[in-house]
C-alpha cells in the first residue's frame, strides 16, 4: 500500500483503558500516531512490525524449523486432541470473536479453558461473586465524580491516559472544572507518579491494607477505633478521608494489583467493595478495577456468557466446571494436571512463577501469536497471526465492561491469518 | 557478604508497555525488565551502586539483576518490573484462588559482582 | 433438509386466524406456511393426538446483554443446574442464568421460537448483540432502555419534541434496536444523586420534568414513528406496597395518544404484577391486581406481561438501580450495582422467593389473579420477567395453574394463609383453554410485538411451529402434570420450516435472526451537532464507535420505516 491514509476514532489495543480517539497515519506499511497516543500507544503501533513471529514453526529435533500454515494446524490439532486434559490459557490480548472460538476448542477436546486475570484480577472476581460490586461506566466518574481514590494502582505509569480521559482532569457534565473539582486520594506502599499528583497520600505498611480497609470501614459504620495509627498511616489522616467519604457527591475508588496481588488478595477486595456498599447509607459511592490488558474484560465477559463462569472452567466432564484454585492455570501447571496447552495472545513463561512455566515448556504446547514471547520461544508448535486492533477488527470490553470495536488499518502480511480463522481452522481439524 | 532483608514488590511500569511493544527478544526490555529498584541508604548498606548487578534471593529462588536507585522507595522494599526475571523468584501457592502472592515477597538483596544476568533465552533453555 | 413438510391431523389452535383446535393440515415450503400442496419429496409429521401451536414467542425475557454480570456473580446458580454437550448441541448452564446456548435450547425444548431481550442500554448494545449471536433456536431482538437517556430528558425539558423524535429513530437504527424501553422513568438519573422518584409527578433531579412527562412524550414519539412494538414501561416505584396507584396513572396518562395505524394499544406495562400491589407497608401488603385488571377490561390501549412469581431461588436483575439497593436492604444479600453514562443505572440481587412467606405468596397470587380476571388474553400475557420471578423454563408450570383450577388449590394449600384474605386468587374459577393459552403465550406477544409473520399459521406465515403431547378431545385437567409435561417438552418444535426438536430433545442446532426498526430519514443537521457535543464533552466513546455495525446482526431483519 504506497497511498497515505488517515484513520480516525482508532481504537488502541493496549490497556484497558481502550481509549478510541486517536487519529493514526499509515503509509508504507508504516504506521505514526498523529495525537493523544500515550507513549505505550505510540510504541505499539510504530513497533507493530517489530519481533513478530515470522512463519509458523514447528520444533523438530529440538530446533524450530519453517513449516507450512497447514502443516502447523495439522500439528495442532493433532497435540490437542491426543491430550487427556489440555489447557487453553492466554485470551486477554485478542478479540473477543477469537476467545468464542478458545471456548469451543475447550469444550470439544474435553480441557481447561483460563485467562489471565487467572493471575491478575482474579481475587476480584472472586470478591464480586462473595459480596457484589457497585460499578460504573467512566464516563460517569469523568461526569460526577468529585472524589476520586486511586488504591494499589499506579495509572501514570500503567494506564497512562486514565487520567487525562476519565478520572482526574476531564471536564464533565457535572464537573465544570475538571481537576479543580476533584479530590484526588491515593494509597500505595511507595511514592510513585500518581501518588506525587494527589491531594493525599496515604502511604501504607506493605501487606496492611486490609487492616485499614478495614478500619475506614468502621468508621464508616459509627464505630470508635482507639489507635494511633493504622498500616502506618496516622488515625487523623484516616478520619479526614473517611468525613470526604460520607460527604462526596459521587465518589470512586479504582484499585489494582496492589491490592489484588498483596497479602490477602480476595480479602482486600472484598473489604473495598463491602466499604463502597456501605458508603451508601451516606451518598453514592463506585469502584472500578484497573483492568490490564486491553480485552481481559472480554475474555471474562466470553466465559460468562458460554459457559457461566468468568475464569478457570474445566470441561473434564463435558459439561464446565468452576473452581478458582482447582482449574486456574498455575495451580494446573505446578501440579503438573494437564498434558497440553494451546495459548494464544499471551506469555505465561514470562509471567508464572518458575515451577509452572518450567512444566509448561516440558509438555506439548502451541503458541498462536502475532510476537514473538518468551512461550513461543520454547513451543513444540509457532502459528503467526495479524495483531488485533492493527491488521484485523473485533471486539473489545474497555475496563468497565463498554464494548468497543477495534479498527482494522493495515493488511497482515500475506499468509497470516486473524487467529480467530486459526482458531476455526484447528476446531475443525480436531 | 552483606546480605539486605527486603520486601519485594512486582509491578508494571510504562516503561516495559513500551520496551515490550519493540519486542520481548530486544536489547530495551531486557535492560529494562532486568532490574531491581531500591532506596539509595539500602544500596550503600550492602555497597552497591547504579548499575552493579545483585542477586535478589527468596524462598523460591534467586536471580541476578541489574541494581536501580529510586527516590521513591522506601528503605526496606525493593521493586521489580514483573517479568521473566520476577517469575523466577514468585511464590507458587496460590492460597485457592489461582494466584501467587506477587507483592509482598519476603527477599534478600546482596552484591553479586560479576554475575551473569540471564537473558530469556537462557530463562527458557534453563527451563527445559 | 427437506424444503417440504406436512404436519398431518393435529388439533390446531391459531388465534389469530380465528382456528380453535380444528384438526387440520399445516403445509410448509421453503420455511414458510403455504397453501396445500402435492407431489413428493415431502417430510410428513404425524400429529395425530396432539397440539399444534404457533411458535412461541416471549416479549419479556432478559436473556443477553446486563445480565452476564449475574452470570459472573452467581456460581451457586450454575452450580445446581450443569448441561453438558451433545452431538448437535454445546454444554453450558442453566437455572436462573443459564448460559447463552442453553438458554436458546431451553426455549426451543418448550416450543417457543422467538424471544425479545427487553432492556439494553446504548452503550453496551454490542455486548447484548454479541451474546445474541450466540444464542441459538430462536428469532430475537433488542429493546432499548431510553427513560433516563441525556438527551431524552434534556429534549423534554427544553420542549424539543422533533428532536426527541429524531433521536429515538437516530439511536433506535444506530444500535440496531427493535423497540423503545422506559424503566422507571427519571428514576435512574435520580439515582445517581442517591434519590429515587415515588410517582408519577416527582421531579427528576436535575431536569424539572417528571415521570409523567418521560412516559407520555415517548410514547407519543413511539406512535409517530410507527414502531413495530408499543412503548413498553418498566414503572415507577416497582416492588413497593401501594404501587398499583403510580401503575394507573400511568395508564391513564397515555389514554389520549393516538395509536399508530392499525392499532388500539399504545402501551406495554412491563411484568405488571410487581407494580400491582395494595396496601401501605409490608405489614398490610395485599393485592392490588384487581384494580389493575378492571382497568384493563375497561380500555383497549394496554397489554401488559404479568412477571409471574415462581417459588424458588432466583436472581433479580433490572435496570431500575433504586429498587435493586432496595431490595439489598430489604433483603441483605449480595448486591451489584452499575450506572452507564448518560443511560441508565441497574442492579442485580439474589431472591428466593419463599412459600410460607406472606408478601412472596400475594406476589404469587397477584401474577394469576391479572391473567385470571382480565378478560381477553389478547392483553395479558404469560412470562416471569426472566429471572426475576423465576426462571422461563416454569412457563409450563404457569400454564398448567392457568388451566386448571386443581393446581392452583393444591398450591393455595401450600402457601401462606394471606393467599385468601389478601388475595382474592382462591374463589376465582376461570380455566384457561388451550386457544387461550396460545393467545397468551405466542398470538398475542406477536400482535403486541408488531410481528406479522409470526404468532399464527396462516399463509405467509413464518414456519415457525410448536407441536406438543397434548389431545385436546382428552384434556383431563385435574392430571395437570401432563400439561406441564407437554409444555416443558415439545414433541416437534419446527423452526423455519425445519424439525429442531424432537421429544423435548433438541435434534438441530439453528441460528434465528434478530429483528430490528431500520428508520428512513434525512439527517437533522441540528441534531447531529448535538450528538457531536455531547459524545464529545460528556461519553468516553467516540461518537463513531458507538455504532453497532451489522457485523454484530449475521442474520439480521430489518424493520424498514420511512419517517416523514
Amino acid at each position: 500500500m504506497k497511498m497515505k491514509q488517515v484513520f480516525k476514532d482508532v481504537v488502541c489495543s493496549f490497556c484497558g483503558c481502550l481509549c478510541d480517539n486517536l487519529e493514526i497515519e499509515v503509509e508504507n506499511g508504516e504506521i505514526r500516531p498523529l495525537s493523544k497516543a500515550c507513549t505505550v500507544s505510540r510504541s505499539r503501533f510504530v513497533n507493530y512490525n517489530r519481533d513478530r513471529v515470522p512463519y509458523p514453526m514447528m520444533k523438530i529435533n529440538g530446533k524450530h524449523e519453517r513449516v507450512s500454515l497447514e502443516e502447523s494446524i495439522k500439528k495442532a490439532a493433532e497435540i490437542l486432541r491426543n491430550a487427556d486434559r489440555p489447557l487453553i490459557y492466554g485470551l486477554s490480548s485478542t478479540t473477543c470473536e477469537t476467545q468464542r472460538k478458545c471456548v469451543e476448542i475447550a469444550e470439544k477436546t474435553g480441557g481447561i479453558i483460563d485467562q489471565t486475570a487467572t493471575v491478575c484480577h482474579a481475587p476480584t472476581v472472586v470478591a464480586f461473586q462473595e459480596t457484589g460490586e457497585i460499578h460504573a461506566t467512566l464516563g460517569e466518574i469523568k461526569n460526577r465524580s468529585d472524589l476520586v481514590i486511586f488504591w494499589g494502582c499506579n495509572p501514570l505509569q500503567a494506564h497512562l491516559n486514565h487520567f487525562v480521559r476519565y478520572s482526574v482532569f476531564p471536564k464533565g457534565m457535572y464537573t465544570e472544572k475538571g481537576r479543580k473539582e476533584r479530590y484526588i486520594v491515593a494509597v500505595d506502599v511507595r511514592e510513585t507518579r500518581t501518588t506525587k499528583l494527589a491531594d493525599m497520600f496515604l502511604k501504607i505498611t506493605p501487606g496492611k491494607d486490609f487492616e485499614l480497609l478495614s478500619v475506614i470501614r468502621a468508621l464508616v459504620n459509627g464505630a470508635k477505633i482507639n489507635a494511633e495509627e493504622v498500616a502506618g498511616v496516622s488515625m487523623n489522616k484516616i478520619k479526614e478521608l473517611v468525613e470526604k467519604m460520607k460527604n462526596c457527591r459521587y465518589g470512586v475508588i479504582f484499585f489494582g494489583l496492589g491490592l489484588t496481588m498483596s497479602r490477602g488478595k480476595h480479602y482486600n477486595i472484598i473489604a473495598t467493595l463491602n466499604l463502597v456498599r456501605d458508603l451508601h447509607k451516606y451518598t453514592r459511592f463506585v469502584v472500578i478495577p484497573m483492568r490490564g490488558h486491553f480485552n481481559v474484560k472480554g475474555a471474562g465477559m466470553v466465559l460468562a456468557w458460554q459457559t457461566g463462569y468468568p475464569y478457570a472452567v474445566d470441561f473434564t466432564r463435558g459439561y464446565p466446571r468452576y473452581n478458582p484454585g482447582e482449574y486456574a492455570a498455575v495451580n494446573l501447571l505446578v501440579n503438573r494436571e494437564v498434558d497440553a496447552a494451546l495459548i494464544v495472545a499471551s506469555d505465561p513463561v514470562a509471567t508464572f512463577p518458575s515451577p509452572a512455566a518450567k512444566y509448561l515448556t516440558q509438555i506439548p504446547t502451541i503458541v498462536v501469536d502475532p510476537k514473538i514471547s518468551m512461550t513461543s520461544l520454547t513451543a513444540d508448535v509457532v502459528i503467526p497471526c495479524a495483531l488485533a486492533g492493527i491488521e484485523t477488527e473485533g471486539t473489545a470490553y474497555r475496563m468497565d465492561g463498554v464494548p468497543i470495536r477495534l479498527k482494522k488499518l493495515i493488511e497482515p502480511k500475506e499468509g497470516v491469518l486473524p487467529d480467530e480463522e486459526i482458531m476455526e481452522k484447528i476446531l475443525k481439524r480436531i | 557478604m552483606k546480605k539486605l532483608e527486603a520486601v519485594l514488590i512486582t509491578g508494571r511500569t510504562d516503561k516495559q508497555g513500551e520496551t515490550l511493544e519493540i519486542g520481548k527478544t530486544s536489547k530495551e526490555y531486557f535492560e529494562h525488565l532486568s532490574t531491581v529498584q531500591m532506596n539509595q541508604q539500602d544500596m550503600s548498606e550492602i555497597n552497591v551502586k547504579e548499575g552493579d548487578t545483585v542477586k535478589v534471593e527468596t524462598e523460591y529462588g534467586s536471580v541476578a539483576v541489574k541494581c536501580k536507585a529510586s527516590r521513591e522507595i522506601d528503605r526496606g522494599i525493593i521493586f521489580m518490573p514483573y517479568g521473566p526475571w520476577t517469575s523466577l523468584i514468585s511464590p507458587v501457592d496460590t492460597e485457592g484462588i489461582s494466584m501467587p502472592s506477587f507483592k509482598g515477597i519476603k527477599a534478600k538483596v546482596y552484591k553479586a559482582s560479576g554475575e551473569r544476568i540471564l537473558t530469556i533465552q537462557e530463562i527458557v533453555e534453563g527451563y527445559e | 433438509m427437506k424444503s417440504r413438510m406436512i404436519i398431518k391431523n393435529g388439533y390446531v389452535y391459531d388465534p389469530i386466524n380465528k382456528i380453535n383446535g380444528e384438526k387440520m393440515d399445516i403445509y410448509i415450503e421453503n420455511g414458510k406456511i403455504v397453501e396445500e400442496f402435492t407431489g413428493n419429496s415431502t417430510e410428513i409429521i404425524n400429529a395425530e393426538g396432539k397440539t399444534v401451536m404457533p411458535g412461541g414467542v416471549d416479549i419479556h425475557s432478559h436473556i443477553a446483554g446486563k445480565l452476564n454480570s449475574a452470570r459472573v456473580f452467581r456460581p451457586e446458580d450454575h452450580r445446581t443446574d450443569p448441561v453438558p454437550k451433545t452431538s448437535v448441541t454445546r454444554s453450558g448452564v442453566g437455572y436462573s442464568l443459564p448460559s447463552t446456548f442453553v438458554t436458546g435450547y431451553r426455549y426451543s425444548a418448550m416450543g417457543y421460537t422467538t424471544v425479545f431481550e427487553p432492556a439494553v442500554t446504548p452503550l453496551e448494545a454490542k455486548h447484548a448483540h454479541e451474546e445474541l449471536i450466540d444464542t441459538p433456536m430462536i428469532d430475537k431482538g433488542i429493546f432499548v432502555c431510553v427513560g433516563n437517556n441525556y438527551f431524552v430528558l434534556k429534549y423534554i425539558k427544553e420542549g424539543e419534541y422533533e428532536k426527541l423524535k429524531h433521536f429515538i429513530a437516530w439511536l433506535l437504527k444506530t444500535v440496531k434496536g427493535y423497540s423503545l424501553k422506559v424503566v422507571n422513568p427519571g428514576g435512574q438519573e435520580t439515582w445517581k444523586w442517591g434519590k429515587n422518584v415515588n410517582n408519577l409527578d416527582d421531579k427528576v433531579k436535575g431536569y424539572d420534568i417528571t415521570p409523567r412527562d418521560i412516559v407520555t412524550n415517548l410514547t407519543k414519539v413511539n406512535e409517530e414513528l410507527n414502531f413495530p412494538h408499543t412503548n413498553h414501561v418498566h414503572c415507577n416505584n416497582l416492588g413497593s406496597p401501594g404501587n398499583y396507584e403510580v401503575t394507573l396513572e400511568t395508564m391513564k396518562a397515555v389514554e389520549g395518544i393516538k395509536p399508530k395505524k392499525g392499532r388500539k394499544n399504545v402501551l406495554h406495562i412491563a411484568h405488571s404484577q410487581f407494580n400491582s400491589y395494595a396496601g401501605e407497608n409490608w405489614g398490610n401488603f395485599s393485592s392490588g391486581a384487581a384494580e389493575i385488571a378492571e382497568y384493563l377490561n375497561k380500555h383497549g390501549h394496554i397489554t401488559t406481561c404479568i412477571g409471574q412469581v415462581i417459588f424458588t431461588n432466583t436472581t433479580t436483575i433490572t435496570s431500575d438501580g433504586p429498587w435493586q439497593y432496595r431490595l439489598y436492604l430489604l433483603t441483605k444479600n449480595k448486591w451489584a450495582g452499575a450506572d452507564t453514562e448518560l443511560e441508565t443505572s441497574g442492579g442485580i440481587v439474589p431472591y428466593i422467593f419463599k412459600k410460607k412467606n406472606p408478601v412472596n405468596t400475594i406476589q404469587w397470587a397477584i401474577g394469576l389473579e391479572l391473567m385470571l380476571l382480565t378478560k381477553e388474553p389478547w392483553k395479558v400475557f404469560i412470562g416471569t420477567d426472566h429471572p426475576n420471578g423465576g426462571p422461563f423454563t416454569f412457563y409450563p408450570l404457569i400454564i398448567a395453574w392457568l388451566m386448571s383450577r386443581k393446581a392452583r388449590e393444591e398450591m393455595i394449600q401450600k402457601v401462606h394463609k394471606v393467599v385468601h384474605s389478601r388475595t382474592q386468587l382462591a374463589s376465582i374459577d376461570r380455566e384457561y383453554s388451550l386457544f387461550e393459552v396460545a393467545v397468551c403465550t405466542r398470538a398475542g406477544t406477536a400482535k403486541a410485538l408488531g410481528l406479522s409473520e409470526k404468532g399464527h399459521l396462516g399463509v405467509g406465515a413464518d414456519a415457525d411451529v410448536a407441536i406438543y403431547n397434548l389431545n385436546p378431545e382428552k384434556l383431563d385437567r385435574g392430571n395437570y402434570n401432563e400439561i406441564i409435561k407437554a409444555f416443558s417438552r415439545a414433541a416437534y418444535t419446527i423452526k423455519d420450516g425445519e424439525v429442531v426438536v424432537k421429544d423435548g430433545e433438541v435434534v438441530k442446532e439453528v441460528y434465528g435472526k434478530t429483528y430490528w426498526t431500520n428508520f428512513q430519514y434525512t439527517e437533522d443537521e441540528e441534531l447531529r451537532e448535538d450528538l457531536e457535543k455531547v459524545f464529545r464533552d460528556y461519553y468516553t466513546v467516540s461518537l463513531s464507535n458507538f455504532e453497532v455495525p451489522l457485523t454484530y446482526l449475521p442474520n439480521n431483519k430489518p424493520i424498514k420505516i420511512e419517517v416523514k
